[in-house]
């Protein structure tokens, strides 16, 4: 076996994307102080990744997720056998895989990182998805540890002055919740301050995005799946700031220095559902070979959809609004025409679907909103059956012809 | 096979679950009166029947099931998918309006779907909180519920008034008392009515005019209460928990194995006629109340062993031998539950079989089999 | 006492006479079409081996998917619960058995009398199933007979991820072409089945010693590739094809069998 180290491409050294060292150390950061958490006194509360961070980063509570880790399994390729384990235990092998690998994971400390650190709480906020509501009941009766639900009822054609009421009536629920667990009273002031930081990120993220409108787009869905992580985790601190402020500037310097995510950019895909966490360097090699790039998609646009609901200067009042609404809390067809605004708005020439067989919230209404695509834009649309994290349910020989027999489509 | 009571009486109830679109179509010309279809144990049907209309519950024939695959994928429930292809095919045409109360993620997703592409008269989504223990949850259902009875009134343009509320809270007081009776009596003797018989009975109670039901139900106790049957102590009592059970065979296919149904706490079973309604105060929040107290959906949230302690609690009254879970394939909420539910029976010493159905179901022979292996140990 | 089962599968039909407690006569035929006629020729042949008088059998216990046909039977038990009582007999100290058969696969964990506990089946899916070995025998035009012996020489299994029986085969197919080691991808094959059938059973809570029942049993490859999932050795017997047999004479002699606390079979008389 050749033993010489590989030569290095300049092109490729070129295309990389220099922030990503800083979001590794940042991340590594983030794990360790979670997991030394004893040391430090501080209490951590596991979270979904649509719930309201800010009053635990206001209240100096670490936030832990559980998704982003099942997203770490998925990538680290562990989630197949994390998922057997779970079926072990008694779980359905239909359920979402998020919940089976973490459910595995806690009793054993599996997973890439040796396990999450345990909760002093669980904040589970049921605006992306009902499967997490069951998913914390199960870590609540296995860590004995107090669980806050945030209920934000599905707006299927309304966000209804019921709701609205009820939503924020749990917002101080929330904030009682912590402050008992917590024994001390939130500092408003700060949660001011982590509140306008909050929504500065959001507009940072959203910049960042939309530098993909340039033609060639500087970077591709499967950067933001990357860069995603800060936003969600630790949305409403000045790190989230600083980071996407560097990024967002060296994105601007690609589209100055003509430096594109994919070399060639003929095609120009938009990606809905979640990634298919252990395939994103494979598939994003084979659509690169196609001259494709994925310049947008609707799951990293997620964590800065709502702003327009935000009141910089009362994010407390304001946020039941922000929470309920997010794109997987709205009907159908008020998706599609997001959808159809991503492809206006990225000029995309096709989609790519991932009926995601773990998310059903998110892929039941593909296809409708599949043909409302091709009615009001005549754009092709590519569906792809896997799942986010359980490699049993890829094919790969399958998946590979569809991708070809698409691309030929566009050509 | 032994029939434990005159298999005349029942049939009526039999014949109009088998084909509940006949029997509503009919009732409609007949009464010229209005009929809104729902699909959970969550639907407020006592504000429907206060609107003068005919509360449908849709559960799925079965047939042409194919035509889901165009709006769902294979992996949702086949319950959702019936139920959808009945809605595609024509054969719910006769509605006037269909009510989605929260409940799953796949019947959130039905319900955009059902709204996109069907036009059967009105579609309401009744907001329904999650949870269902806290202060500002109760006060949400109630809010949703007093809206949904405005929107109701709009939609069917009949004023509901206090009077046909509190009219309508009394009769599903008498239906779901003379249910329970019924059940109270089967637990001391299953002899006297057979699991199917009281499983179309429960079925009928569903779908057909509530107050045809409730005298033709009353008649039901009384023929009952009255009956001399020996008690057949041989037969294993069994339990039966799960969601919706759609299958009408498996009541049958279950008892002929030698078993004796005592319980049967599905969402279209026990579930349905649990609890009653206090006549007095706001009858709006009186009606409510009842969902908020009535032991959970696993798609709700309560206190967290609430649902296992129970069952527990269901098995020790009805003296029974084990439990067969009934889950549908692809029900998340009840899969979820499971595992920490079957450890609280395994504590107990009551052991318990989980059969995961689809709806038409494959093959009964596996079922005989499995449920046959089940007595084999119990005995 | 004289007792005697029956096991109707749907390949071949098994017959066992039980006098106090030990075999006397044995019988396997194929079943053909007419699973009763099956059952009359080989209870009648296995009558002759022993040379005894049906007359002198007390019970008759029927078991198998066409347990229900066999009208002489005094009763049907499912082979779940023959197959307990069966692998019992042949190794007292078992406590759990695998039995995966051409359509479907079964784990039961029991105790020290041979009365099952739990149980579980796949018999929905031919993923970890016989059926699920002939497909690849035949994408891979090897005889399933030879399958056994070819993957003990593998050093390097592939790895075949897939839970579904046809795309599986076309991952099977993939490295075929990939210029994979046909002993590698038989090894693969089999740890699939053990994976899937190992699941199952862990979900019940598989016990040591473990028994192999059914055809597969024969099939050495899937056996070591059970061993290495489950991290003991399983028991394989001389007699795997006819546990159910056996356990259905067995439980036809248990005190209390002939009261009939079972399914009557088509055709008997009701008492």
């Amino acid at each position: 076996m050749n033993t010489e180290p590989k030569p290095i491409d300049p092109e490729k050294e070129k295309r990389k994307i220099k922030a990503v060292g800083r979001m590794k150390e940042i991340m590594t950061g983030y794990y360790i102080e979670a997991k030394t958490a004893e040391q430090s006194g501080k209490k951590i509360a596991w979270i979904t990744s649509g719930g309201p961070v800010e009053p635990l980063i206001a209240m100096d509570v670490i936030p832990v997720y559980p998704e982003n880790h099942g997203a770490m399994i998925g990538a680290a390729k562990m989630g197949s056998d994390l998922c057997e384990k779970a079926e072990a235990m008694g779980y359905s092998r239909d359920l979402c895989s998020y919940a089976r690998a973490d459910i595995a994971c806690a009793p054993i400390n599996g997973g890439p990182i040796g396990g999450l650190p345990k909760p002093d709480m669980l904040v589970c906020c049921n605006n992306i998805c009902g499967t997490v509501l069951k998913w914390y009941q199960v870590q609540a009766r296995h860590f004995r540890v107090p669980l806050f639900i945030f209920d934000t009822p599905f707006c299927h054609t309304e966000f209804s002055a019921e709701a609205r009421r009820y939503v924020r009536r749990q917002v101080d629920e929330y904030v009682a919740f912590l402050e008992g667990v917590c024994a001390r009273k939130i500092d408003l002031e700060r949660m001011h301050q982590v509140g306008r930081l909050s929504l500065a990120g959001q507009r940072l993220w959203q910049a960042v995005l939309d530098t993909s409108m340039h033609k060639p787009a500087p970077m591709s869905a499967f950067d933001a799946f990357f860069h995603l992580a800060l936003i969600v985790t630790l949305r409403g601190t000045q790190t989230v700031v600083d980071y996407y402020t560097a990024l967002l500037a060296e994105m601007k310097e690609r589209i100055e220095n003509r430096i594109s995510a994919v070399p060639k950019e003929t095609y120009r895909l938009l990606w809905d559902n979640l990634p298919i966490w252990y395939r994103t360097r494979w598939m994003s090699d084979k659509l690169a070979a196609h001259e494709a790039c994925l310049v947008a998609d609707t799951y990293t646009s997620a964590w800065c959809g709502t702003m327009k609901y935000i009141d910089e200067n009362d994010f407390l009042g304001s946020m039941a609004e922000a929470y309920s609404r997010i794109y997987l809390n709205i009907g159908v067809d008020e998706m599609a025409q997001n959808v159809i605004a991503m492809i206006d708005k990225y000029a995309a020439d096709g989609i790519v679907m991932h009926s995601n067989r773990s998310c059903k919230p998110y892929s039941f209404g593909q296809y409708d909103i599949r043909k409302i695509i091709q009615q009001q834009r005549d754009v092709p649309v590519l569906l792809i059956e896997a799942d986010m994290v359980d490699e049993r349910s890829f094919a790969e020989s399958q998946i590979d012809t569809r991708i070809d027999a698409f691309m030929e489509m566009l050509k | 096979m032994k029939e434990s009571i005159n298999m005349h009486e029942f049939q009526p109830f039999h014949d109009i679950i088998t084909d509940p679109f006949d029997y509503a179509r009919n009732w409609k010309e007949t009464h010229r009166r209005k009929i809104v279809g729902h699909f959970c144990s969550y639907t407020p049907e006592e504000i429907i029947h206060a609107a003068g209309a005919l509360p449908f519950r849709i559960f799925g024939s079965g047939e042409a099931v194919s035509l889901s695959d165009e709006h769902l994928q294979a992996y949702s429930c086949s319950f959702v998918r019936s139920a959808l292809a009945d809605g595609l095919s024509g054969k719910l045409d006769f509605l006037d309006g269909t009510v989605f109360p929260h409940t799953c993620d796949t019947i959130q997703r039905l319900s955009d779907i059902w709204r996109i592409n069907l036009g059967m008269g009105f579609h309401t989504d009744i907001g329904l909180p999650v949870k269902i223990d806290t202060d500002s949850a109760g006060e949400y259902l109630k809010s949703v519920f007093k809206k949904f009875k405005t929107e109701l009134s709009e939609n069917l343009d009949y004023t509901i008034t206090t009077a046909d509320l509190k009219s309508a809270a009394h009769l599903y007081n008498r239906l779901r008392r003379d249910m329970q009776r019924i059940s109270d009596l089967r637990r001391e003797n299953p002899s006297i009515i057979s699991s199917n018989d009281l499983q179309a009975l429960t079925k009928a109670s569903m779908i057909m005019d509530r107050e045809a039901f409730s005298q033709k139900l009353a008649a039901v106790v009384n023929g009952l209460t009255e009956k001399q049957t020996r008690p057949d102590k041989s037969r294993k009592r069994l339990v039966l928990s799960g969601g919706i059970c759609n299958i009408p065979s498996v009541h049958t296919l279950i008892e002929d194995c030698g078993a004796a149904i005592v319980w049967d706490d599905n969402c279209s079973g026990a579930r349905y006629f649990e609890g009653s309604i206090d006549p007095d105060g706001d009858i709006i929040e009186s009606i409510a109340q009842r969902y908020l107290e009535k032991i959970e959906c696993p798609a709700k949230h309560a206190a967290l062993f609430r649902r296992g302690d129970a069952l527990v609690n269901i098995v020790k009254t009805n003296r029974a031998d084990g439990v067969i879970f009934l889950f549908l394939k692809f029900c998340d909420p009840h899969a979820f539950d499971y595992p920490y539910i079957k450890e609280l029976l395994d504590k107990e010493g009551i052991a318990s079989m989980l059969l995961e159905l689809e709806m038409p179901l494959p093959s009964e022979e596996q079922l005989k089999t499995r449920c046959q292996a089940f007595l084999e140990t119990l005995a | 006492m004289i007792t005697v089962g029956i096991d109707v599968g749907s390949i071949t039909t098994k017959a066992v006479v039980l006098r106090d407690g030990k075999i006397i006569a044995e019988k396997i035929a194929p079943t053909g079409y007419q699973p009763q006629a099956a059952a009359e020729m080989v209870f009648a042949e296995v009558l002759s081996a022993a040379m005894l008088p049906a007359d002198d059998v007390t019970t008759v216990v029927a078991t198998g998917y066409g347990r229900s046909r066999v009208s002489f039977a005094g009763r049907s038990v499912t082979e779940i619960s023959c197959h307990a009582a069966g692998a019992n007999f042949l190794s007292p100290a078992v406590r759990s058995v695998i039995d995966i058969g051409g359509q479907d696969s079964k784990a039961l964990v029991m105790d020290a009398t041979g009365r099952v506990k739990d149980f579980a089946m796949n018999d929905k899916c031919a993923a970890g199933t016989g059926r699920f070995l002939e497909v690849m025998a035949g994408a891979l035009g090897v005889g399933l007979d030879a399958f056994g012996p070819i993957s003990l020489t593998s050093e390097a299994p592939a790895v075949i991820s897939s839970l579904c029986t046809v795309f599986a085969e076309s991952e099977v197919i993939s490295l075929i072409s990939k210029g994979a080691r046909r002993r590698d991808i038989i090894a693969g094959i089999h740890a699939a089945v053990a994976a899937r059938v190992v699941a199952m059973a862990v979900r019940i809570g598989l016990t040591p010693p473990v028994m192999m029942t059914g055809g597969v049993a024969k099939n050495i490859g899937v056996v070591k590739a059970i061993e290495a999932r489950i991290g003991s050795s399983v028991i394989v017997s001389a007699k795997a094809q006819l546990t159910g047999a056996i356990g259905a004479a067995l439980i036809a002699a248990r005190p209390g069998s002939s009261q009939g606390s079972g399914i009557r079979s088509q055709g008997s008389e009701e008492p």
